[in-house]
């Protein structure tokens, strides 16, 4: 191994290391250890720039800009409304109709705008009915988690993947969505077991307490033109999104052109719609401190395929599993969802693109290899309470509101045992069934 | 003319072990919005506001949930009003406060209270002690005065 490649994976692992243990100075890590592969020459500024995905941080941009809207619009608390108002309640309704509505929130908005109005609404329903809101805010956070694998909105590893492998919406939905499905079936089925004691406790109370009528109208999102104008936008953005493969052929366009620009487009129309507020959107709901620090993590991570220290890793991975697919995707899988459940996925998954990549040369079929990655890193985020971000907001909420304060231990049982089952359905579909290979 | 020229000497403080029930009545008592908190070693350790009572009454994720109304109140609410009874001042005060001093300027505490949204202001002096305190309405006498002058 040349001295460019041990730095470029020097600092690529100092950076791992710096999201694990000083997550507040990861962006200054970050800037650090860019400079450093900069001034020793182990890569240029025109590479760090090719490899910073500008692609994948515009898409991005332009999302959380969507999502601004819809907030501000009244759209999150008219899905809270929604919830809220469902009547003839009880136990496992509850959790399969949380456990659905979640995982499917979470493939359409990301995992972090999703969970916070899924927590307020179990929130509500947990008080109203007098029970203990934790266990099933766990059940709707588990659930989103899955249903971020399902789509390229779902998770930003998503679309980082959905670009490196040059993978369509509709792949995602052929591929990814019905795996996230089986998953999702799966999990129910776990936490109607974890939790049968809490559920049923939810069904007394459901039956004493008797309709749910302050609920009912508890909150109220009047259906003005803005949230009517907001849901026109989403929806068409979300319809381009989906039939981009389709409209690039037909426009002759580069793959994925529509499917990075449609977000672009919407959040510029809105920037226009609302023009005083334009600045606002992007000062303060675009998060740039999370951007900055994806854009140099992509770089460093690009830095590691341009020295050609990924393809060294990937011989020896390839050795290591013998040349088969099959124990590449079991190494893919499991080693992505280990290493989520402790670090930041998109750090993992930018970290293994360049080897998935290096693959190439060993005349492999890749596509098996990019869904391991992105359910590995989707799935991992289960297992400890700090595996993914949706799970951090949800217990600061809960130790916030309640003074509750769920231990690791308390989210590894459950945690874990969901993590498990689910990856392990994962490898034996990506394994066994020809669709995949 | 300086901050020590106007500010209110008389401050009337709380305690961060006192009962947050029986604070919010002295705030009630003496109509205004917020107290200063004062252990016992004379520090300033926190203010006890209206707004940080409110807070704690609505869940915290109404500001991210986006825009809606309440047609009824949460069953929360109640139950979080008791809570409120036996919980401590320091509890709920807020721990980051913005001071100022005796010597300061009032278009300098003016600026202090518009950029940092404060509405009263403890006033400090060298040792760290709170020796007054300084509202909005304060200030804006006093540069009325000294326009007028």
């Amino acid at each position: 191994m040349s001295g460019y490649q041990s730095l470029a994976i020097a600092i690529f692992s100092a950076s791992i290391l710096g999201t694990l243990f000083f997550w507040d100075f990861r962006l200054g890590f970050a800037f650090l250890g860019t400079s450093i592969l900069l001034f020793t020459r182990t890569i240029d500024m025109e590479h760090v720039i090719q490899f910073a995905s500008l692609d994948v941080i515009l898409f991005l941009v332009g999302m959380m800009v969507i999502v601004a809207l819809l907030k501000e619009s009244g759209f999150f608390a008219w899905i809270v409304q929604l919830i809220l108002m469902i009547r003839r309640l009880n136990g496992p309704k509850f959790v399969v109709i949380i456990s659905v509505v979640s995982a499917v929130l979470s493939t359409m908005t990301s995992e972090v705008v999703s969970i916070i109005f899924m927590v307020a609404a179990v929130l509500e329903i947990c008080d109203y009915f007098e029970v203990n809101a934790a266990p099933f805010i766990i059940i709707s956070v588990l659930a989103t988690n899955i249903g971020s694998a399902a789509t390229v909105l779902g998770n930003p590893i998503g679309i980082l993947i959905a670009t490196k492998a040059g993978l369509t919406f509709e792949d995602f939905i052929i591929k990814a969505f019905p795996l996230a499905m089986v998953c999702l079936v799966a999990a129910i089925m776990v936490v109607m077991v974890w939790y049968r004691k809490a559920i049923a406790e939810l069904s007394v109370k459901m039956k004493e307490v008797g309709a749910n009528e302050i609920l009912i109208s508890l909150i109220s999102v009047p259906p003005g033109k803005n949230l009517k104008i907001s849901l026109a936008v989403f929806a068409v953005t979300l319809c381009f999104i989906s039939l981009h493969h389709r409209f690039e052929l037909l426009l002759q366009l580069k793959p994925n052109t529509i499917l990075l620009t449609a977000p672009l487009f919407s959040s510029g129309a809105i920037m226009i719609w609302k023009w005083q507020k334009a600045r606002e959107y992007i000062e303060k709901d675009v998060e740039w401190w999370t951007l900055l620090f994806f854009m140099l993590l992509f770089a460093q991570a690009g830095t590691l395929k341009y020295t050609g220290a990924t393809d060294v890793l990937a011989r020896q991975i390839a050795s290591v599993a013998g040349n088969s697919i099959s124990s590449l995707i079991g190494i893919v899988l499991w080693v992505s969802t280990i290493g989520s459940s402790l670090l930041d996925n998109v750090v993992l998954v930018a970290a293994f693109i360049p080897v998935i990549q290096s693959f190439q040369g060993l005349n492999m079929n890749l596509e098996p290899l990019w869904w391991a990655l992105l359910f590995g890193g989707c799935l991992g985020g289960n297992i400890t309470l700090i595996g993914s971000t949706a799970n951090i907001v949800a217990l600061g909420i809960i130790e916030k509101e309640k003074k509750m304060k769920v231990t690791f231990f308390q989210w590894f049982g459950i945690g874990a045992t969901v993590g498990v089952v689910t990856t392990s359905i994962v490898w034996l579909l990506l394994t066994v069934l020809p669709f995949y290979r | 003319m300086k901050i020590k020229e106007v500010m209110v000497r008389d401050v009337v403080s709380i305690k961060p072990q006192e009962n947050a029930y029986a604070a919010w009545q002295i705030l009630t008592n003496m109509q205004i919005s917020g107290l200063p908190v004062i252990n016992a070693e004379g520090k300033l350790v926190g203010m006890f506001t209206e707004k940080e009572i409110l807070a704690h009454m609505l869940p915290s994720y109404i500001e991210n949930v986006g825009k809606f109304i309440y047609k009824e109140n949460p069953k929360s609410t109640k139950k979080k009003f008791s809570e409120f009874k036996s919980m401590a001042v320091s509890e709920l005060m807020r721990r980051e406060v913005v001071t100022t001093t005796e010597d300061t300027t009032l278009c300098e505490v003016a600026r202090v209270m518009l950029t940092q949204k404060a509405r009263r202001i403890p006033v400090l002096d060298k040792s760290g002690a709170v020796v007054g305190m300084v509202a909005r309405c304060d200030v804006l006498k006093a540069l009325a005065g000294e326009s007028q002058e």
